[in-house]
C-alpha cells in the first residue's frame, strides 16, 4: 500500500503527518528569516489560533457559532495571572489549573443551553460575555479593575523563563501546533462524526440511541477550553492584562477570523487568524474605523459567502473550471 | 416481547390514534397496514419516542418506554427506517452505517483528540461492524460514496444498515417498499426475511397487499386511527371489516 493511502486510511496518522510538516516549517521560520519585530506578529498568531481553532470545532462540527469565546480567553488570561501572580504558582500550573475554571463554567452553560433546540447558544453566551467583562471590570481586588494587572510572570517551567520573543516563539508555536493536531484529531474520530451528524438531524441521531447532548456539551467545553488556554499563554506573554483582553469586540474578532478563514475548516481557522493579524497590523491602525470596518466586512463576507470566504473563494473558482471545461 | 395498550393520540383537536392495542413477539415479521392517514407512521413515531403519547403504554420486554426520550429508546433495542429516507448527506454511506453501531464503541473527547491508540482499535472494530451490515444491504460496494449522491430509493438501504448496526432487538420499517419497483420489491422482500431470520424482530408499514400478505406472520390493520382488525394475512384478507373499509375498495390507498 502506498504512503497515501496508508495514511488516508489512518486518520490519525494523517493528521500528525500534516501537523508535523507544518510545524517543521514554523520552526524554521527564524532559522531563515532571523529575529525581528515580525516574530512578535507570529506570537500573536499562535496565540489567537487557539480561540479560532476552540470556535471552528464548535462551528465546523457541531453547527452551532458562541460569542464566549473572548470571555473565556479572558478567563484563561485572568485566572492563570491570578494563580501565578497572586498565589505563586509556576505559569504551566496556573495555565492547566485556569482551564478547570474554564471547563466547568463551560460545561454549565452548555447543559443548560445545548439542551434547547436551534440557535439559543449565540443568544446565551452573549450575555455570559457582557457578565464577565463587569466581573472583571468590578472585582478591583482580585482583578485590578479598569487598570488591569501587571506583572504577570513570563510563561516558564523548572525556574527556565521565555525572556526573548524569540523563546516565546518556541515555546508557544509547538503548543498551537499539538493544539491543531488535537482539533483535527477530534473532527476526524467517532466524535466527530457523531457531531457532523447531530448538526444535519439531531432526533435521528437520538433514534440510534446515542445521547446528544453530552456531545453538545462536551463540543462546546473543549472549544471553550481551546479559548481559556489561547488566554493564559497570551497573559503569560504580554505580562499584563485589561478588561479589553477577551472582551465582547475580541469575540467578534474571532467569528470575523472564521469569515476569512471558512467556519467548518479548522487550517482556515489559522489562515484566518493570519490575514486578521496583519490587517489589524497593516490596514486598520486606526481604532475607531476599525470596529466598523471589522464589523461592514463580517456582515458582508457572511451574506455573500455564508460558509466562510475562503471556502466561498475556492468554490467560486472551482465552479469557473468547471464552466469553462464545460 | 412488544406490548402496546390502549394507546392514543392527539394533534389538537384531531385524533391520530385512538384505543390502539396490540402486540408483536419475539421473531415475528408483523405488519400494519391502512389507508393514508390511518396513524400508521403515528403509532411509530410513538413506539420510537419521536412523539410522546396522549394517552396509554407501550411495553418492550415489560419494560414501560412510552414517553421517554428517543435516545432511551433507541437504547432500550428499537431501531426504525423512515418514510421519508433520512440519512446523513454531509456523510458517507460508511459513516452513516457507523453511526447505527457508535454506541458500542468507546472513544471520549480526550482519547479521541490524542488519537489514542485503543480509539483507533474501537473505530476499526466499529467499521467492521458498518461494513458487514452494508454488505447485508447490498451496498458494501459503494460504502465510500457520500450518501447525497444517492437516488432516494437507495437510500433506503443506507437506512437498514444503520438501522440493523444499532443490534436491536426491533426493527420498525416505515413503508421501506415505498417507489420500489416489482423486482426491487421482492428484493426488498428477501431482506426482511433475512432480517427475521437475524434474530431481529420485524414491525413493518406497507401499502402493497402482495408484498404484505406473502410477508407478514401477523397483520394490523388501522382505519382512521382505530385498530379496525389484527390477525394472520389469511385471516385478514377474508375480514369482512377489513374488505368492507379498505381491501376490496382501493388496493393502494
Ligand atoms: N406532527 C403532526 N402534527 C399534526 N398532525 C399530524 C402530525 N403527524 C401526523 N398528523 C396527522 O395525523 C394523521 C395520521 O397521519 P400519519 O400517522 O402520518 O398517517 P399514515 O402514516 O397512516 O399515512 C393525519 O391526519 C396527519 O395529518
Ligand atoms: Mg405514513
Amino acid at each position: 500500500m502506498s504512503v497515501v493511502a496508508t495514511l488516508n486510511k489512518n486518520p490519525v496518522r494523517r493528521n500528525t503527518a500534516q501537523v508535523g510538516l507544518f510545524l517543521i516549517a514554523m520552526l524554521l521560520v527564524p532559522v531563515v528569516f532571523g529575529t525581528g519585530y515580525y516574530l512578535n506578529m507570529m506570537i500573536f498568531i499562535a496565540i489567537l489560533a487557539l480561540p479560532a481553532l476552540g470556535l471552528s470545532l464548535l462551528s465546523g462540527l457541531a453547527g452551532q457559532l458562541a460569542i464566549s469565546h473572548g470571555a473565556f480567553f479572558a478567563i484563561g488570561a485572568y485566572g492563570s495571572a491570578i494563580l501565578s501572580a497572586r498565589a505563586g504558582l509556576s505559569p504551566v500550573l496556573s495555565t492547566l489549573l485556569a482551564q478547570i475554571l474554564v471547563a466547568v463554567i463551560a460545561a454549565g452553560i452548555g447543559a443548560v443551553v445545548l439542551r434547547l433546540r436551534s440557535h439559543y447558544l449565540a443568544i446565551a453566551t452573549l450575555s455570559f460575555a457582557i457578565i464577565v467583562e463587569l466581573v472583571i471590570e468590578e472585582w478591583r481586588g482580585m482583578t485590578g479593575g479598569m487598570q488591569g494587572m501587571l506583572g504577570i510572570p513570563p510563561m516558564g517551567l523548572f525556574g527556565y523563563e521565555a525572556s526573548s520573543d524569540v523563546q516565546f516563539y518556541y515555546v508557544y508555536w509547538p503548543i498551537t501546533a499539538l493544539m491543531l493536531l488535537f482539533a483535527l484529531n477530534l473532527a476526524s474520530s467517532r466524535i466527530g462524526r457523531a457531531l457532523r451528524a447531530i448538526r444535519e438531524g439531531e432526533p435521528i441521531v437520538s433514534s440510534l440511541g446515542i445521547h446528544t447532548a453530552g456531545y453538545k456539551t462536551g463540543i462546546y467545553v473543549v472549544s471553550s477550553v481551546f479559548a481559556g488556554i489561547g488566554g493564559a499563554l497570551y497573559a503569560h506573554f504580554v505580562g499584563f492584562v485589561t478588561p479589553a483582553t477577551g472582551s465582547i469586540m475580541f469575540a467578534i474578532e474571532i467569528i470575523m477570523v472564521l469569515a476569512l478563514g471558512g467556519f467548518d475548516r479548522l487550517w482556515g481557522a489559522l489562515i484566518g487568524v493570519a490575514l486578521i493579524t496583519l490587517l489589524n497590523e497593516y490596514a486598520l491602525g486606526f481604532a475607531d474605523y476599525k470596529k466598523i470596518i471589522l464589523g461592514v466586512t463580517l456582515i458582508a463576507v457572511m451574506l455573500v459567502f455564508p460558509r466562510g470566504l475562503l471556502p466561498g473563494l475556492i468554490d467560486l473558482a472551482r465552479h469557473r473550471r468547471i464552466a469553462r471545461a464545460a | 416481547m412488544l406490548k402496546v395498550s390502549s394507546l392514543e393520540k392527539r394533534f389538537g383537536g384531531l385524533t391520530a390514534l385512538k384505543d390502539v392495542h396490540f402486540s408483536v413477539t419475539q421473531g415475528q415479521i408483523k405488519a400494519v397496514i391502512g389507508p393514508n392517514g390511518a396513524g400508521k407512521t403515528t403509532l411509530f413515531n410513538l413506539i420510537a419516542g419521536t412523539l410522546r403519547p396522549t394517552a396509554g403504554d407501550i411495553r418492550l420486554d415489560g419494560e414501560a418506554i412510552a414517553g421517554l426520550p428517543s435516545s432511551r429508546i433507541g437504547m432500550a433495542g428499537i431501531a426504525r427506517t423512515f418514510q421519508q429516507p433520512q440519512v446523513f448527506t454531509s456523510l458517507t454511506i460508511l459513516e452513516n452505517a457507523m453511526l447505527g453501531g457508535h454506541r458500542y464503541h468507546r472513544g471520549d473527547f480526550l482519547s479521541c483528540g490524542l488519537g489514542l491508540r485503543h480509539t483507533r482499535r474501537e473505530e476499526e472494530k466499529l467499521r467492521e461492524r458498518a461494513e458487514k451490515w452494508l454488505e447485508f444491504a447490498g451496498i458494501g460496494d459503494i460504502a465510500h460514496r457520500n450518501a447525497s449522491e444517492l437516488p432516494l430509493g437507495q437510500q433506503r438501504y443506507v437506512e437498514i444498515a444503520r438501522a440493523m448496526a444499532t443490534g436491536s432487538k426491533l426493527i420498525l420499517m416505515d413503508e421501506p417498499a415505498a417507489g420500489l419497483d416489482d423486482t426491487e420489491t421482492r428484493e426488498l422482500g428477501d431482506m426482511v426475511r433475512a432480517i427475521s431470520e437475524s434474530g431481529t424482530t420485524v414491525l413493518l408499514i406497507d401499502h402493497h397487499m402482495d408484498f404484505v400478505m406473502s410477508l407478514a406472520d401477523e397483520v394490523l390493520v388501522l382505519n382512521f386511527g382505530e385498530r379496525l382488525a389484527e390477525g394472520t394475512p389469511h385471516e385478514i384478507q377474508n375480514s369482512q371489516v377489513v374488505i368492507d373499509a379498505y381491501l376490496g375498495t382501493d388496493d393502494d390507498a
